[in-house]
């Protein structure tokens, strides 16, 4: 195994795996700012479906004839600038899944180029303080594909949208969080947890 | 009138006089009132909803409004919610005479020039290159569309503590939050006003 | 050494990694992540190899995320893989590929715009390997698209390569997941054999307006937009559907009747309407034909009140009337029983066309053997056209029935001795008594029928010869007929004293001419409801010419029909049931349902078509020994006109009937046979039977059980027991000219 290629493809999974963690910062803070957003697709979706189901004319609010009219106008007005800004987030995930995706497609060209001079046999070796490189890549593999499939579960979400399909909007919040998969995210958190050592170990070198 | 607008601009030193001040003074007051009626409506809004909350919690179910007798002893938080909305609304109520105030004051500065000048206005607009009777148009614009939101909201806070079913409590509180009476455009023409009589810079 | 599939870890779902042993790998000189293919059942799957993460060899473990399309339908992994069946690539990154989008409903397809589309693919795609006309399962990300299917690759030098974030995807088309699964399945369409011509006008029917609408609306016509097929049960009206669909590319909605009646009211209608609307759902996405199968369990004739039928008829009047112009789908409808069907539906506009499919003619079962044998190894004596002229009255389903009884009895017959693995004739001829031709199930003349040869008919000569002529000879050789200008005679009436073999003679005549044979006398016939009787007769004629060429025999016609000159009452069950057997007879009954193969023009084109077009006919036999009573209508030419006389036998034919009847008996040399057919004056052919049996059993009585002969004197003594059944002046009667 030659020294100098497999300590550089060491190297460019660290920082892999440093920017593995702060993307996933930043994914929770985007989305922790998205839920309010959200929400309030949910609850402008409400208003809209009462709105339709009641009838101006037999309420107290009888003597606005145009009522129901202005009011749906500024109710899907309202709905088209929060989605705008949802839309604002999609942009800041999507940069935070592209820096991820480069990070890993990068380690993984290292490894390529290298492929003839570094041993398979030693790509699976693993020891105490370091999981094996096949081990690692494949974990930066699986992370990508996560925040990709997250990435475009939400835009699919989004982009789904339209203000006549009320009950898909009013079911907005709810799909919503159900694309949050618990499991996806701790797996994201146990990689991080396992190649924590590797990664503080070689800081020095 | 001509007295009146005089007196009134004693107080700031500026390059603009007459009509033109009284103009601009106006333009900063509709501004002014507008931002305080924006500020009342969500104060408003934040106890409408509370309102429309607690009565979802009186009767779960929908329908027919809870006896005020046998409400539970929320139901007089209920009632003060209420009043601090009807509050709110009366100081809306006060926005509007002003705002109406201003309106007059302004078709005032129109009947005046059409003394001096004619029919055919002055030669020269006062300021960049509005008529005065466009003042006048806007503000009656904007006049009247916080009248008929204020009839709405008068109405509405009449009728949000007592009233059926689910959903018009909520149309209720819609119109409350989203004010649709005031056009998406009044917002646009304020900050022209603003721009034409020189508060906002080019 | 074979490597054991293991199913897919869960994690490695949709990562495209082919788990694998460290040593396979170098052995393959794969690195970490190397695209290989991996040929499985009659596909292959494009995957990245990946050390097994406990590192054990022989096992492998596959994510079909690219995948041929033929696994996409059935995914069936084999157990076991041998290392050969890796083989290791090498890809270079894609400049540009082509795909078509396979999506989850028609909603999406509608609503979202392409370039959206184009960008979720290009999400998906990136950093997946992919191998030209290959399917991209991306089922595993929950969106809309499910598969991706790869229709070009370049630079195309390779037919794989890396989608990479520089490699442009360009949009063929989008499909929804029904019609994408439906179109892999279809590939396989099943041959039909001898509905060429029914095919071909309804696949006309089906391309005219699904392929051309713009043709048609320039001539200022507007489509065809109903076919009905009528015909029999188990002449593939379903089949011909799918298959004509099949051809012409259309997609197929099919509703069978009694899956859409529902109990609760208005459930029915609801149903209905939501087929409709699945219809047009498809129709946009290319030609659609809505199938409604056994539409006559769902459009009964309306009656007079409001029945819910009613209310289901009408609704399906409304929807096919609200088709419109712009509704790009085709009605097609089946039924058995068409007459059973709402009038309104069978006008133009509705139902425009019906095309009737009847019972296979001997040409088309002749098609149907070929395609049916054609995937069976069959023996090269096995001669389809003697096959298809024994098979009288089967339809294509008892066909497909016939071949399988065959080869079942192959493979019986392989069991006990090894042999080759082939079907010859005696397999068909075993399977033919079997499998009954469904034309005649559940007819009442179905009789099973033994068959007799004309060598065990003792004497008879003449008659025998006569009725060569007038049943087998036409039937086997029309072309004969046909160039002397012969005509064949439509019916025969055989009369004589009884118990001297009439019926035995029909049956022989069956028998030898490969006829289905249908046999009624008055008993079937006779029911105490008004009009019954008739109903059944004529429906005895239209099975019998659903299975031509066939032979009705009417046994004691005289007790079946009576004669109008008689004593009875003018509207008696007799009488009524001759104004229907004369009609038969003149071809009045016949109806439009009962079609049969096209109207062929007669021309030398061989046997085989000779016989087809002439033996459109049925043959009727009447038998009776009162000919005084029956009506002289019957009896004009162009009905029953081969009157046979079948007389009593003379000394000759008992002598023969005799040896006949004798043939199974161990009988004594000095049973002297000519004596006893000499004493055996007035005898009828039964009566001598009977005497043969008496003698045998006097025998029995004499000797005991262990008796091995009979003795002449046997035979003297049961002569001198029995007295003659026939009279002279009986005979006398029948002899006399019939008027």
């Amino acid at each position: 195994m030659s020294m100098p290629s497999s300590f550089a493809l060491q190297q460019a999974l660290r920082k892999s795996f440093q920017h593995l963690e702060t993307n996933q910062k930043t994914w929770h803070s985007v989305l922790a700012e998205c839920n309010p957003l959200v929400g309030s697709v949910g609850n402008l979706a409400q208003q809209l479906r009462a709105l339709s189901n009641v009838n101006i004319s037999n309420t107290p609010l009888k003597a606005f004839p145009d009522l129901q009219e202005r009011l749906h106008f500024k109710l899907v007005q309202a709905l088209d600038i929060v989605l705008e800004k949802l839309n604002e987030k999609l942009v800041l995930l999507q940069s935070v899944r592209d820096s991820n995706s480069n990070h890993v497609t990068a380690a993984f060209q290292l490894y390529e180029r290298n492929a003839d001079t570094l041993d398979l046999y030693a790509c699976t070796q693993r020891s105490p303080v370091a999981p094996s490189i096949a081990d690692m890549l494949e974990w930066l593999q699986n992370a990508e594909l996560y925040y990709k499939q997250q990435f475009l579960k939400r835009k699919t979400l989004l982009h789904s949208l339209r203000p006549d399909d009320l009950s898909l909007l009013e079911s907005t919040p709810k799909r919503w969080d159900s694309l949050e998969t618990l499991s996806g995210e701790e797996y994201i958190t146990d990689t991080l947890f396992r190649v924590s050592f590797f990664v503080e170990s070689h800081k020095g070198e | 009138m001509e007295d009146q607008s005089q007196s009134s601009d004693s107080r700031k030193c500026s390059a603009v006089t007459g009509s033109g001040r009284k103009l601009k003074d106006n333009a900063a007051d509709w501004h002014n009132l507008i931002l305080r009626w924006e500020k009342l409506n969500d104060e408003g809004s934040g106890v409408a909803e509370k309102i429309v909350n607690q009565r979802l919690k009186l009767s779960p179910g929908e329908g027919a409004t809870p006896p005020p007798s046998a409400a539970p002893p929320s139901c007089s938080q209920l009632e003060q919610e209420c009043t601090k909305l009807l509050g709110v609304v009366s100081k809306m109520a006060a926005i509007v005479t002003r705002m109406e105030r201003l309106a007059s004051s302004q078709r005032g500065v129109l009947e005046l020039e059409g003394f001096q000048w004619g029919a055919a206005g002055r030669g020269a607009p006062l300021f960049h290159g509005w008529p005065t009777r466009l003042f006048v148009e806007l503000s009656q614009g904007l006049l009247e569309s916080y009248q008929k939101e204020l009839a709405l909201k008068q109405r509405v806070v009449q009728e949000l503590a007592h009233t059926g079913p689910l959903d018009v409590c909520m149309v209720y509180l819609s119109c409350w939050l989203y004010q649709p009476y005031i056009p998406a455009d009044s917002r646009l023409t304020l900050e022209a006003l603003l721009l034409e009589t020189g508060h906002r810079a080019l | 050494m074979s490597l054991r599939v293991l199913t897919q870890d869960s994690a490695d779902r949709g990562s495209q990694r082919c788990r694998m042993g460290l040593g396979l790998m170098s052995t393959h000189g794969l690195n970490l992540g190397s695209p290989l293919l991996v040929s499985i059942a009659r596909g292959t799957c494009l995957c990245t190899a990946w050390p097994r993460s406990d590192l054990t060899e022989g096992f492998i473990q596959i994510d079909l995320k690219c995948v041929s399309p033929n696994l996409i339908v059935q995914p069936s992994l084999k157990l076991s893989l041998g290392p050969s069946q890796l083989t290791p690539l090498t890809c270079s990154k894609l400049r540009h590929i082509k795909v078509t989008v396979v999506v989850q409903s028609v909603d999406f397809r509608k609503n979202t715009p392409l370039h959206i589309i184009n960008e979720l693919v290009k999400d998906m795609m990136k950093g997946v390997y992919v191998w030209k006309k290959h399917v991209i399962n991306v089922e595993d990300w929950d969106a809309e698209i499910k598969y991706v299917v790869v229709e070009e690759v370049s630079p195309d030098c390779a037919d794989a390569g890396l989608v990479t974030a520089k490699t442009s995807v360009d949009l063929v088309g989008t499909q929804t997941q029904r019609h994408f699964q439906r179109q892999l399945r279809d590939q396989p369409v099943d041959p039909l054999g001898g509905l060429d011509e029914v095919c071909a006008s309804l696949r006309e029917m089906l391309e005219l307006p699904l392929l051309y609408p713009g043709t048609l609306s320039s001539l200022g016509v507007s489509c065809p937009r109903g076919v009905l097929l009528a015909g029999p049960p188990g002449v593939g009206k379903t089949q011909l559907v799918r298959r004509v669909v099949g051809e012409v590319g259309a997609s197929l909605v099919v509703v069978r009747g009694p899956e859409v009646v529902g109990s609760r009211p208005g459930e029915s209608e609801e149903a209905l309407r939501a087929v409709f609307a699945r219809a047009r759902a498809e129709a946009d996405e290319g030609p659609c034909v809505l199938f409604l199968d056994e539409v006559d369990s769902l459009c009964p004739r309306r009656t007079g009140s409001s029945a819910p039928e009613n209310r289901v008829v009408a609704q399906l009047l409304t929807l096919m009337d609200g088709m419109n112009q712009s509704d790009r789908f085709v009605i097609v409808g089946a039924t058995n029983q068409p007459d059973s069907l709402d009038p309104a539906l069978r006008r133009p506009g509705r139902f425009d066309r019906e095309v009737i499919i009847g019972a296979p003619t001997l040409q088309q079962r002749k098609a149907i053997l070929g395609v049916l044998c054609e995937r069976m190894p069959v023996a090269p004596s096995v001669d389809m056209a003697e096959l298809a002229q024994r098979t009288v009255g089967y339809v294509g389903a008892d066909l497909g029935a016939l071949c399988r009884e065959a080869a079942m009895c192959a493979i019986r017959q392989d069991a006990q001795r090894s042999g080759g693995q082939e079907i010859d004739m005696s397999h068909f001829q075993q399977a033919v008594k079997t499998v009954l031709p469904s034309c005649l199930r559940s007819s009442l003349g179905r009789t099973d029928l033994s068959p007799v040869s004309w060598e065990q008919i003792g004497g008879l000569q003449d008659v025998k010869l006569k009725l060569i002529q007038s049943i087998e000879w036409p039937v086997k050789h029309p072309d004969a007929f046909m160039r002397l200008g012969l005509s064949r005679p439509r019916g025969v009436l055989l009369y004589g004293p009884p118990g001297c073999a009439k019926t035995t003679l029909v049956r022989a005549a069956a028998a030898a001419s490969h006829c289905s044979f249908l046999s009624v006398s008055g008993a079937d016939l006779y029911s105490p409801y008004v009009g019954d009787s008739e109903r059944a007769l004529a429906q005895l004629f239209q099975q019998a010419r659903a299975c031509t060429p066939c032979i009705l025999f009417l046994d004691e016609i005289d007790t079946l029909i009576g004669s109008r000159c008689g004593s009875q009452s003018p509207n008696s069950v007799q009488t009524r049931l001759l104004s229907v057997l004369l009609n038969e007879l003149d071809g009045v009954g016949f109806k439009t349902l009962e079609r049969r193969g096209t109207e062929r023009v007669l021309q030398a084109e061989g046997k085989l078509d000779y016989q087809e077009v002439c033996n459109k006919d049925v043959m009727i036999i009447a038998a009776t020994n009162r000919p005084d009573s029956l009506d002289s209508a019957l009896l004009r030419p162009g009905r029953l006109d081969q009157i046979i006389y079948v007389p009593p036998p003379d000394r000759e034919a008992r002598l023969a009937i005799l040896r006949v009847c004798t043939g199974t008996m161990p009988i004594d040399d000095d049973v002297y046979l000519e004596e006893l057919a000499a004493k055996t004056e007035l005898y009828s052919g039964a009566d001598l039977e009977k005497l043969c049996k008496e003698a045998a059993l006097l025998t029995l009585q004499d000797e005991g059980m262990g008796a091995c002969s009979i003795k002449h004197t046997n035979f003297l003594k049961s002569l001198d027991t029995m007295s003659p059944s026939l009279t002279a002046q009986q005979i006398h009667t029948y002899q006399t000219p019939l008027s």
